[in-house]
């Protein structure tokens, strides 16, 4: 067979495929169904990257996590071995699926992947920011704490405030001669003892409703502080934590 | 007065098609048989092979053809079609699995001036494709061959591929680097 004939076949093998009904053509609803999975399933997944962003967040508070690197190198040590590595994996796989989910969408695939990370990272930011500006997490975790949320109730129990080695978080309630007491956002009363070497500074610094982190060696309800920081008011970082059932500070 | 078929563009006969009007996806395959058939060989060896690629391309084309948007190119969805068949077709041949992000494609590039190319070297690199094209990696023969070979733009290949429009300018400069050193040594040789 020549080329000219060899091509003929290839389009009368073809035509007469479609011709005798053997290859049907998929009809439009097919694709508009198609597309409205693709955007949805892409919506669910960034919905799902912000649940665990600002979960990780609020987590990170709630532990106080967060508050450590204002303890210099010593702190910055302490916060990275405290983050929840398993669940910033998941985070991160997750990033990775929606990228490969974003690339079938035109305006994605035609910039580089780059553009299309930081627009997801950004996106996804904004989004846990604004999570956390509301009562969102802190609701779940007591209704889990209060064994009242199943399934995702787990999650939090497990990984909605761990306690991290001798880092300490709340409000102070009462200056008392060697130091302060303090309400945890669990709800605990924490004696915090401080050495005569750093009270001077601290009874001139911190009073009565400050927000305080605590570096120090727990025993019962006592803590023997090697370092303390005042979290600053204007970062909000204990007030959207108005946990339902939290008392006197933390409404 | 209905237009006869050679008079009317790709889009408008494949909107007749979506229409119902099946007997002119006929006229696509004949406006595109050649074209199709000319890009798969630069890709395959196997003539077997190529004929079962084709028609699948064709296939394809039709069964999803309601998925055209007739604003867009009709060509540059046909290749996308053969791309994704070729991909597939030397996935299986070379049992290897292909990475999911190129490195080209993540960081942003300056854009070559498409233009300037055409003027000054269109017919020199396509002297240096006959005789180099097979020793490029895929990656760098297919934005060789639809912009030199077939006439697409940057932009069209950019759809074809799925890749940044200046990643096309890249893998382009790039191939002619290869090309040109690959040349240099066949030169030597001879």
């Amino acid at each position: 067979m020549n080329n000219q004939q060899e091509k003929n076949s290839i389009i009368d093998k073809v035509l007469n495929k479609i011709k005798s009904g053997r290859v049907k053509m998929k009809p439009k609803i097919y694709f508009i169904l198609k597309t409205v999975l693709l955007i949805s399933g892409t919506l669910v997944l960034i919905s799902f990257i912000i649940y665990f962003v600002s979960f990780v967040i609020f987590s990170l508070r709630v532990s106080g996590v967060l508050f450590l690197p204002k303890f210099g190198f010593s702190g910055m040590k302490i916060f990275l071995n405290s983050l929840p590595w398993f669940l910033i994996l998941i985070i991160a796989i997750l990033i990775i699926l929606l990228e490969i989910f974003a690339k079938k969408f035109t305006f994605v695939y035609r910039r580089p992947i780059l553009y299309s990370l930081l627009g997801i990272i950004m996106i996804v930011f904004i989004g846990s920011f604004l999570i956390d500006k509301t009562p969102f997490h802190s609701n779940l975790f007591w209704k889990a704490q209060q064994r009242r949320l199943p399934g995702i109730g787990m999650v939090y129990r497990n990984f909605g405030a761990p306690r991290i080695g001798n880092v300490h978080h709340g409000a102070v309630s009462e200056v008392i001669d060697n130091g302060f007491k303090i309400e945890t956002p669990c709800g605990e009363a924490l004696t915090i003892v401080v050495s005569p070497k750093i009270s001077l500074i601290l009874k001139t610094d911190i009073k009565e409703g400050d927000a305080i982190v605590v570096l120090g060696k727990r025993s019962n309800s006592t803590v023997q502080a090697f370092d303390i920081r005042k979290v600053e008011k204007d970062l909000n970082l204990f007030q959207s934590q108005r946990v339902r059932g939290y008392k006197s500070f933390w409404k | 007065m209905k237009q006869k078929p050679f008079q009317q563009s790709d889009e408008e006969i494949a909107a007749l098609v979506q229409a119902g009007d099946i007997d002119f996806f006929g006229v696509l395959i004949h406006r595109y048989k050649e074209k199709i058939i000319r890009y798969a060989r630069k890709f395959l060896s196997n003539n077997e092979d190529i004929n079962d690629i084709i028609q699948e391309i064709f296939i394809k084309a039709y069964k999803n053809i309601q998925s055209f948007g007739i604003k867009r190119k009709f060509s540059s969805w046909l290749y996308r079609i053969a791309h994704n068949e070729l991909v597939n077709a030397l996935k299986k041949r070379k049992k290897k699995i292909l990475p999911l992000f190129e490195l080209d494609t993540f960081l942003p590039h300056s854009l070559q001036d498409e233009s300037l190319i055409q003027n000054i070297d269109r017919q020199d690199t396509q002297k240096m494709i006959n005789k180099c094209l097979d020793r490029l990696e895929p990656k760098y023969r297919e934005p060789i061959i639809l912009y030199y070979l077939e006439d697409l733009s940057y932009k069209e290949i950019a759809e074809v591929m799925r890749v940044p429009i200046s990643t096309v300018g890249i893998r382009i400069k790039r191939a002619k680097e290869i090309m040109k050193s690959i040349f240099k040594k066949l030169e030597y040789s001879l």
